[in-house]
C-alpha cells in the first residue's frame, strides 16, 4: 500500500490546486469596506446567509478527523462508535435554543468570540481568560488531528514515503498545510467559507457513490453486517472480552448516552463552532440551519457504516494488520481497494479538503479568542481595528505552527489523548458561556473555581483511565458510582455543583458581582444590515423572539 | 416591546417548542429504547435504522419550532440601553 498510485495522486493534487486558487480568490469575495477590521477577517463580515452558513457550519463541525475516527471506532468496536450519530442528532435541538442568544448578544456588543462575551457578561477578566485559554488549549490538538486525518489519507495513497526523517516524510503535509495557512492569513474566514462548498460537494458525492456502489461489490448489506457481527463476537486478546457488538449492550448504554450528550453540549462552546454561528447575517439563519444541518448527520452516519464495509474487505483487514492495527486507515484503505483509482482520488480529495476547512476555521477562531481576550484585554487595550486584525492573522499562523508541531513531533497517540482532554476541558466553559446567556445567578469567582475543579477532575480522571492497551488516557468514559460515564459530563456536574455552592457562600459574605456590559434586550437583538457589530447604539435595531 | 405584547400566547408557543425539542433529544438519549436488533428493516438492525430515521424527525421538529417562533422583524426602542444598571 505504500507505493504511489499515480492516477489517485494526480486527481488529489489537481483538487488541492483548485482549492488553493479558490482560497486566494476568496479574499475578493464580498469585498469589505474596511478589510482590516476583525469582523471582516475573523467573521467574514458577519454577512453569511442561510445558504453559505449551511455549507460553512457543515464543513466546519463535521471535521475530517470525525470522518476518519468514527468509522475507525466502528471498525474496531462496532455499535459503540455510533454515539457520534446520536450526538449529531441531539446537537441541533440544543443549538436551536441557545445559539440565537449568543449570536444576538455578540452582534449587539460586537463580540467576535465566546471569551469576550464571558468577560463582558460576568465582568471578570479572569473568567474571560479562563474561557479563552480553554478554547485555545482545546483547539490546538483538534487542528493537529485534522493533520493526522490528512496523514492517514496520504499514507494510503503512498505519498510521503517511509523515510525516517520526519521532515522528508511529512513534506507533502507541511507544504499543503503552509499553503492553507497562507490563504487563511490573507482572506480570513472567507477562505474556508468558500472552500466549504467544494468540500461538502465532494463529501456528499463520495458518500452517495460509496453507499450505492460498495455494498453491491461486497455481496450486500446483509453480508456486511454478518461479517462485522462475526468479527465483533470474537474475543479480543487485549481485554479478554468480545471486541464489541452490533447493538450497544446494557453495560455500555450509559456511556453511550453520556458521550452523545456531553459531545452535543460541548460542540457549540468550541470556538470554531461559535465562529461559524457568529458569522451569520441574521438571527433566524441559525434556527433555519438547526433544521437543515441534520443532512450532514445522515452523511456522518453513513460514513460510520464505512467501518463495517471496511471489515468486509479482506484486503483492508490485511493492510491494517500490516500497519500495526491502525484502524484510522480503514476508510482510506476501503476507497483504495473498492474504487477505481480515479474515484479513489476524488474521495481522498474530499477527506483532505475536508480537513483543511475546519483546520482553517479553528485557527481563525483561536486567533479571535487570543486577540480580543488576551491582546486587547491585557496587552494593548487601545489597539485599533487594524492592529487587532494584524495580531489575529499572526496568531492564526502560530496556532497552525503549534498544531503542525503536535502532529509531526509528538506521538500520534498523544494528539488523540489531547483531543480527548480537549473535549473534557471545553465542556467546563459551559456554565460561563451557555448558562451565562440566561442568568447571572452564578458568582464570577465561584464560576472560576468551579471551572478549575471541573478541569482538574477531568484531567486527572482521564489520566487514570486505562484502556485499549494504554495505561493512561485509554478511554473517555470512566465509572462513577458503578455507571461508566463520559468524564466530561461528570466533570461538568462537579463544576456546576462547586459553582453553585460557592455562589451561595460568596453572596452570604457579600462578595461583589461583576459589572454586566450586556442588557436584556441584547439577547434578542436582530440588527438589520450586514456590517453591524459597531456597538449597541448602532441604528436599525429590531428584536426577535427570545 | 413587541415580543411581550401577548405573553400568554408566547409562553404557550415556547411550551410547545420545549416539548418538541425535548422529544427530539430524548429520542436518541434514551438508548435502551433502540439498542436492539429487531425489528430489522431489510438487513439493517433496529439500532441503525431507528437512528437514521431520527435524523429527519429531528430536522422536521426543529423546522416546526422555527416556524412557531419566527416573527416579523419589528423596530424596537434603542433607548432601552441605559448605562450602569446592575442585576
Amino acid at each position: 500500500m505504500s507505493h504511489l498510485n499515480t492516477v489517485t495522486f494526480v486527481i488529489l493534487l489537481a483538487s488541492f490546486l483548485i482549492v488553493t486558487l479558490i482560497g486566494f480568490a476568496s479574499a475578493r469575495w464580498r469585498p469589505a469596506e474596511d478589510p482590516m477590521h476583525l469582523n471582516e477577517w475573523g467573521l467574514g463580515g458577519r454577512g453569511f446567509g442561510t445558504f453559505v452558513s449551511w455549507f460553512l457550519l457543515g464543513g466546519d463541525i463535521y471535521t475530517a478527523y470525525t470522518f476518519i475516527a468514527v468509522p475507525a471506532l466502528v471498525y474496531a468496536t462496532g455499535a459503540a462508535g455510533f454515539y457520534a450519530l446520536s450526538y449529531t442528532i441531539m446537537v441541533f435541538p440544543i443549538v436551536f435554543i441557545f445559539a440565537p442568544r449568543l449570536w444576538s448578544v455578540a452582534r449587539a456588543r460586537g463580540y467576535v468570540s465566546p471569551g469576550e462575551f464571558v468577560r463582558g457578561r460576568h465582568g471578570s477578566q479572569g473568567l474571560g481568560l479562563a474561557v479563552a485559554a480553554t478554547g485555545i488549549l482545546a483547539t490546538m490538538p483538534y487542528i493537529a488531528l485534522q493533520l493526522v486525518g490528512i496523514e492517514s489519507v496520504l499514507t494510503v495513497v503512498g505519498i510521503g514515503g517511509t523515510s525516517s526523517n520526519v521532515f522528508v516524510r511529512d513534506l507533502p503535509l507541511i507544504i499543503g498545510f503552509s499553503v492553507m495557512a497562507a490563504y487563511t492569513y490573507l482572506a480570513g474566514l472567507r477562505a474556508p467559507a468558500l472552500i466549504a462548498f467544494v468540500k461538502d460537494g465532494l463529501i456528499y458525492l463520495t458518500v452517495i457513490v460509496a453507499i450505492l456502489y460498495i455494498p453491491g461489490r461486497l455481496g450486500g448489506w446483509g453480508r456486511i453486517f454478518d461479517t462485522a457481527s462475526a468479527h465483533l463476537a470474537k474475543t479480543s486478546p487485549a481485554t479478554g472480552k468480545p471486541y464489541g457488538s452490533l447493538v450497544v449492550m446494557p453495560a455500555g448504554q450509559w456511556a453511550y448516552a453520556t458521550l452523545a450528550l456531553g459531545s452535543a453540549l460541548a460542540l457549540f462552546v468550541y470556538p470554531h463552532a461559535a465562529t461559524g454561528v457568529l458569522a451569520a447575517k441574521r438571527r433566524d439563519v441559525i434556527r433555519r440551519n438547526a433544521a437543515m444541518l441534520p443532512a450532514y448527520s445522515l452523511v456522518l452516519g453513513l460514513i460510520a457504516l464505512f467501518g463495517y464495509m471496511a471489515r468486509a474487505v479482506p484486503a483492508v483487514n490485511t493492510d491494517i494488520k500490516a500497519a500495526g492495527g491502525n484502524a484510522q486507515l480503514s476508510v482510506p484503505l476501503l476507497f483504495a481497494h473498492m474504487f477505481p483509482s480515479w474515484f479513489a482520488g476524488v474521495a481522498d480529495a474530499a477527506f483532505v479538503i475536508g480537513a483543511l476547512v475546519p483546520a482553517a476555521v479553528m485557527s481563525i477562531a483561536a486567533a479571535n479568542l487570543f486577540t480580543r481576550t488576551v491582546y486587547k484585554e491585557l496587552l494593548k487595550p487601545n489597539a485599533t481595528a487594524a492592529q487587532e486584525t494584524r495580531v489575529a492573522r499572526v496568531a492564526s499562523l502560530l496556532m497552525k505552527v503549534g498544531a503542525l508541531g503536535f502532529a509531526l513531533e509528538l506521538d500520534k497517540t498523544f494528539s488523540i489523548n489531547l483531543q480527548l482532554l480537549g473535549g473534557i476541558w471545553i465542556l467546563q466553559t459551559f456554565p460561563s458561556v451557555v448558562v451565562g446567556l440566561y442568568t447571572r445567578w452564578f458568582q464570577r469567582i465561584a464560576l472560576i473555581i468551579g471551572w478549575a475543579a471541573g478541569m482538574a477532575y477531568g484531567t486527572v480522571e482521564a489520566y487514570l483511565t486505562p484502556g485499549g492497551g494504554q495505561a493512561h488516557f485509554g478511554a473517555s468514559a470512566a465509572p462513577v458510582f458503578g455507571h461508566v460515564t463520559y468524564i466530561a459530563v461528570t466533570a461538568l456536574v462537579i463544576n456546576l455543583a462547586v459553582s453553585a455552592v460557592l455562589t451561595v457562600v460568596f453572596r452570604r459574605f457579600g462578595l461583589q458581582d461583576g459589572y454586566d456590559d450586556t442588557r436584556p434586550a441584547d439577547y434578542v437583538a436582530d440588527p438589520v444590515g450586514t456590517r453591524a457589530g459597531s456597538g449597541p447604539r448602532a441604528s436599525g435595531y429590531t428584536t426577535a423572539a427570545r | 416591546m413587541a415580543q411581550h405584547a401577548r405573553p400568554g400566547k408566547s409562553s404557550a408557543k415556547w411550551g410547545v417548542v420545549t416539548v418538541l425539542l425535548t422529544v427530539a433529544i430524548v429520542g436518541v438519549l434514551w438508548v435502551p429504547i433502540y439498542s436492539r436488533s429487531l425489528p430489522k428493516l431489510g438487513p439493517f438492525p433496529f439500532f441503525y435504522w431507528y437512528q437514521f430515521a431520527w435524523v429527519p424527525v429531528t430536522s422536521v421538529l426543529c423546522w416546526i419550532c422555527y416556524l412557531l417562533v419566527m416573527r416579523k422583524r419589528t423596530p424596537y426602542a434603542g433607548s432601552a440601553h441605559g448605562g450602569g444598571a446592575r442585576k
